[in-house]
């Protein structure tokens, strides 16, 4: 075995092994550093490492991985959550803390979130705001069921609302509007440039959707979308918050300025740990537009698709 | 009967002067020694840890004693006029009533003073004529009589008690009613009970506190260099393991901060965050070289068999509260595995390890416990104030020239502390050359 590991020169692979605390198999525990492992465990051992020979991402070999104190199951292509989110989830948590209005008449800020994935955001900030409620929106059958699981693993299934939609489609979310509108939109989207999907690591190339990575030629595609349909969903003064390319914020910045139609402003950037802007903070200023159904952009077809 | 060996504790404390003998454990021939030597031990218990004292004492004796060894702990700068006493008093050997001590005049004109400063404080406080930085400081000393101010009150009234019943107890016997009389003698019983009680809380609430004692610590091991075999690292983890038992008989929390264990078993170093009470007070003496003197049962060097030496360290850093360390987020530099690159989407690590660099000190610590990458720079600052804390505490402490002889946090000391000889069973510490018998036990 340590010959194939050297082959590959998979530097990760003996801290990966050392970071399964929960895992069945190892422990951090002193005391199983000493007794030899058992056949059976030599076995699982020996799977788990052929998987990892094989560059499938530890999240997906374990099953499982922890966001925001959270544990959640992951299942291949579904995306796995980054660490910078959590400090998505942060900052939205700190700006309702200090924005009263942001409750909704039932208590809790109505949140949606577009590409909820495996459900980390969606299901953190439930947890973290106990009156919430959240509509999780994604395009992609296998996030919807794991983002379901996810939920039930969690007991969260009362408070969310999960539905398959892809925002790209015309009309397509019209009839989010049934649950009112809402006070956030959150999301990370796909946001990587498309010229660089090509430099990602084997390990995200060939385990995890391009979907919910590719963001089209400026990563901007499907930012884009959200923003055009956000002021519709909006209430007075809600507020967007994205993760997105350190290149981002300023030709988030221009695009908005070149739509004032849509009366967004961008209200701040912020970094993550490592100093990149990874963050953004938009907010709708104006009032609340007229009956939507009379002024929709796209024609609503006969059937709602979704 | 021999006495063979004379021997002073260091300067932090009273001279306190215990003949005890270094073959057997504690044979003692009359019960005045005896006390002298319950008494030092059972002031070293908290030094002592897990590791108990073998001792052939009549049991009693313990008990009494109890009471009189808060006089012991006195500091010589802090409260001169207790040490005078107990030297004036005692040359060679000490009062151990502390009702003696009680009655000394010195010491009843200190209370009252203190008992007068309390009451001017109150008027004052009350009169809020006092701006705010005053204030502040003269409700902390305020604080810090009102106890002492309490107990010297409930003295007072007490010894009053007493008076008045030694009187009718007088008058009562003039009338010859024996049962009254009685009924007076026993409620004078418990009053003097009640008092001596009173007087030995005084005495603890005199004794000044040390500063830090009520902290939580980062406790870390690291292991020594050896010329060979794994000693020191088996050595490590029996300590450290020795500590994390420690923790739980004691009741306090243990979490684990960080554990690099060596390439044989052992460990190589380790850092945990012990909080509970007063968990500074009984860990601050552990801080320094141990060594270690046996022949190895485990790992590497039990090939053969012959005795080895080997050596670990331990630092015990006292954990300030938030308010007292603050880190401006603008002098850390964090690194991470995540740095490289564009991160977020475009990368997927597991390596949540992260680097923090104390720019204007030039401090680094480091992380990689824990999978999330916030937890672990939350656990990085934490150790990282605790070391800006340390260091604020040595400044203070050459500041103040202290003579106290803390061996903390400096592992450049060459000089051993402590040395655990398996072979001949016994334990060594060197700053009170301190002996205690049969390991196994230990």
């Amino acid at each position: 075995m340590p010959q194939t590991w050297s082959a590959t020169g998979l530097q990760s692979l003996r801290r990966g092994a050392s970071l399964r605390p929960r895992h069945p198999f190892q422990s951090l525990r002193p005391v199983l550093w000493t007794q030899p492992l058992t056949p059976r465990q030599l076995q699982c051992v020996q799977e788990l490492s052929s998987r990892r020979l094989q560059r499938m991402p530890v999240q997906y070999i374990l099953g499982e991985w922890d966001f925001q104190g959270l544990s959640l199951k992951m299942v291949p292509p579904v995306f796995i959550p980054r660490p910078e989110t959590e400090e998505l989830v942060e900052w939205v948590l700190e700006e309702v803390a200090q924005s009263p209005c942001a409750m909704g008449a039932q208590g809790g800020p109505l949140i949606l979130e577009v590409g909820c994935g495996s459900g980390a955001i969606a299901l953190s900030l439930l947890s973290q705001l106990p009156q919430s409620r959240v509509i999780a929106v994604d395009k992609g059958e296998a996030a919807i069921c794991l983002t379901q699981e996810n939920a039930q693993r969690l007991q969260l299934l009362d408070r969310i609302q999960i539905v398959p939609l892809d925002v790209t489609l015309e009309g397509s979310w019209a009839h989010l509007l049934t649950w009112g509108p809402m006070d956030l939109v959150v999301s990370n989207p796909p946001y990587i440039f498309h010229r660089d999907m090509e430099q990602l690591a084997p390990e995200i190339r060939s385990y995890e959707d391009p979907l919910a990575l590719d963001g089209g030629e400026e990563g901007m595609d499907i930012i884009t979308y959200i923003l055009a349909l956000a002021p519709w969903l909006l209430k007075d003064s809600g507020s967007i918050f994205l993760e997105v390319d350190p290149r981002h914020p300023e030709l988030v910045g221009s695009w908005l300025q070149s739509r004032p139609d849509l009366s967004l402003d961008l209200v701040a950037v912020r970094r993550d740990f490592c100093g990149r802007s990874r963050f953004l903070h938009i907010r709708r200023s104006g009032a609340q537009r007229g009956c939507p159904a009379d002024a929709w952009p796209w024609p609503l077809p006969a059937r709602v698709p979704g | 009967m021999n006495w063979t060996r004379f021997l002073e504790a260091p300067s932090s404390f009273c001279i306190c002067r215990v003949d005890f003998f270094s073959d057997c454990v504690y044979y003692v021939s009359d019960a005045e020694m005896n006390r002298h030597l319950c008494a030092w031990l059972f002031r070293h218990s908290s030094l002592n840890g897990a590791r108990q004292c073998h001792l052939h004492p009549q049991s009693h004796q313990f008990t009494q004693i109890h009471l009189d060894t808060r006089l012991w702990i006195f500091r010589q700068n802090r409260t001169p006029i207790l040490h005078h006493l107990l030297n004036k008093n005692c040359p060679r050997r000490y009062c151990h009533q502390s009702k003696m001590l009680w009655k000394h005049k010195a010491l009843q004109k200190y209370m009252e003073d203190l008992n007068k400063e309390y009451r001017t404080l109150d008027e004052c406080l009350q009169r809020m004529s006092v701006n705010e930085g005053d204030r502040k400081s003269l409700n902390r000393r305020h604080a810090e009589l009102a106890p002492l101010a309490a107990i010297y009150q409930e003295i007072q009234e007490a010894e009053q008690a007493i008076e008045e019943l030694d009187s009718m107890c007088k008058s009562l016997n003039k009338q010859d009613e024996k049962q009254l009389q009685e009924l007076a003698l026993e409620e004078r019983q418990t009053i003097a009970q009640k008092i001596n009680m009173l007087y030995s809380e005084l005495f603890q609430s005199l004794v000044p506190k040390e500063k830090y004692d009520k902290n939580d610590v980062i406790l870390e091991v690291t292991s020594g260099r050896t010329t060979g075999g794994d000693i020191c690292q088996q050595f490590t983890r029996e300590i450290f393991d020795m500590y994390q038992n420690y923790s739980s008989y004691k009741n306090w929390k243990f979490e684990l901060l960080n554990y690099t264990p060596a390439d044989y078993g052992g460990l190589h170093h380790a850092a945990a965050r012990i909080s509970g009470d007063s968990v500074y007070k009984h860990l601050k003496y552990e801080g320094g070289i141990h060594r270690v003197q046996r022949i190895p049962e485990v790992g590497l060097s039990s090939r053969m068999q012959r005795i080895h030496t080997g050596t670990m360290s331990v630092i015990v850093l006292p954990q300030p509260d938030e308010v007292d360390v603050k880190v401006d987020p603008k002098d850390l530099r964090i690194d991470t595995f995540r740095a490289k690159g564009a991160g977020g989407q475009h990368v997927n690590t597991t390596d949540s390890a992260v680097r923090l660099v104390h720019i204007p000190t030039g401090l680094v610590v480091e992380c990689q416990q824990e999978r999330s990458q916030i937890k672990n720079k939350e656990i990085a600052l934490r150790v990282l104030r605790a070391r800006l804390y340390q260091q604020i505490i040595e400044k203070d402490k050459c500041q103040q020239q202290s003579t106290r002889k803390l061996q903390v946090g400096t592992r450049a000391q060459s000089e051993r502390i402590r040395t655990y000889n398996f072979t001949q069973d016994r334990v060594t510490d060197h700053r009170i050359a301190y002996e205690v018998r049969d390991i196994k036990v230990i």
